[in-house]
């Protein structure tokens, strides 16, 4: 059995910030990969949603990593860390799908730009993408390091980055699918 | 930049009809067809402190959509839901437990709109033009 762990809007996109949804509910470019190619589904809880709320603004990494909303993503990560080690310790392979450019859920891609905050207006075209993790996505690394857990293969959901491209982001999803130890 | 697509109705499905058995009804296929989202009931197999922890945060989540006129139902069946569902002061939303594709669709279909869906922040004539900050 393989067992994908993915990011909530994949599967709820009402979660999403406003402006965000990129469909009306089910992500399915991934989630028609990971059924065709018989990964069971685990959907993760949305780090934003329960702290900030539906009606919350854009942000970026800085404005999200506070004490308090550590303090969430760790209460959260410790459930989704209890069921990765249930599954690792049937042997069973894992991955973990995240939201590129997120500031909880990204894997590899981030939003920062430190100098954010204050009234929410920001000079259009400023690029705040960068490499790293998301909140959530390092807190649960974290918990999962603590219980001598293998962190999973990642991979992302690529919509919110300039130049997504399904066509590329379904091949690096089977890339990663398909890389079993 | 393409408006906000939501269709404000969230599902909480259970485990076998997201990850149905060989034969097994997919009810994901159903919802994502219908445009409904979903938020996932813990499998029967978890220990029972911990499922009823994941429902604690399932139930957390629907708290907040339910504060904003989301339309709610339940696919199959969860020991505990309507425990954890109380605790944030929601009663259990209108259920099935689908026999068929056609009669989940049907049941789907037949929902009226939420609430939600005649109210937004978003401007249906004026999209957010700054689109940059990061989003999840």
């Amino acid at each position: 059995m393989a067992v994908a762990f993915v990011a909530h809007c994949l599967l709820n996109q009402n979660s999403k910030v406003g402006d965000g949804a990129h469909c009306s509910g089910v992500y399915s470019p991934i989630v028609d990969v990971l059924r065709r190619k018989g990964w069971r589904i685990e959907q993760m809880p949305c780090p934003e949603l329960g702290f900030t709320g539906l009606n919350r603004f854009w942000a970026v990494r800085e404005q999200l990593d506070t004490a308090g909303y550590r303090r969430h993503c760790q209460r959260l990560a410790a459930t989704v860390a209890d069921v990765i080690g249930l599954r690792a310790g049937q042997g069973e392979d894992i991955v973990l799908i995240g939201v590129e450019g997120s500031p909880s859920m990204g894997v590899r891609i981030t939003s920062s730009d430190p100098s954010r905050g204050g009234r929410p207006e920001w000079p259009e075209g400023v690029g705040e993408h960068t490499a790293g993790e998301g909140v959530f996505v390092e807190e649960l690394r974290l918990e999962l390091e603590r219980r001598g857990l293998a962190y999973p293969r990642v991979a992302g959901e690529t919509h919110a980055l300039a130049g997504h491209d399904e066509e590329t982001q379904r091949e690096q999803l089977e890339a990663v699918l398909d890389n079993s130890p | 930049m393409k408006p906000d697509e939501r269709s404000f109705r969230i599902a909480l499905v259970a485990d076998r009809y997201l990850n149905p058995p060989a034969g097994g009804l997919d009810g994901l296929a159903v919802l994502a067809e219908a445009g409904w989202g979903v938020l996932q009931l813990p499998t029967g197999d978890y220990p029972a402190e911990l499922a009823a922890r994941i429902l604690a945060e399932v139930a957390e989540q629907l708290e907040e959509f339910s504060r904003h006129g989301y339309d709610f139902v339940v696919v199959g069946e969860c020991d505990g839901l309507p425990g954890a569902l109380a605790a944030v002061g929601l009663a259990v939303p209108d259920q099935i437990t689908p026999s068929s594709t056609a009669d989940l669709l049907d049941f789907l279909t037949a929902r009226p709109a939420p609430p939600a869906s005649s109210w937004s922040w978003l401007p249906a004539d004026d999209p957010a033009e700054d689109a940059t900050a990061g989003r999840e």
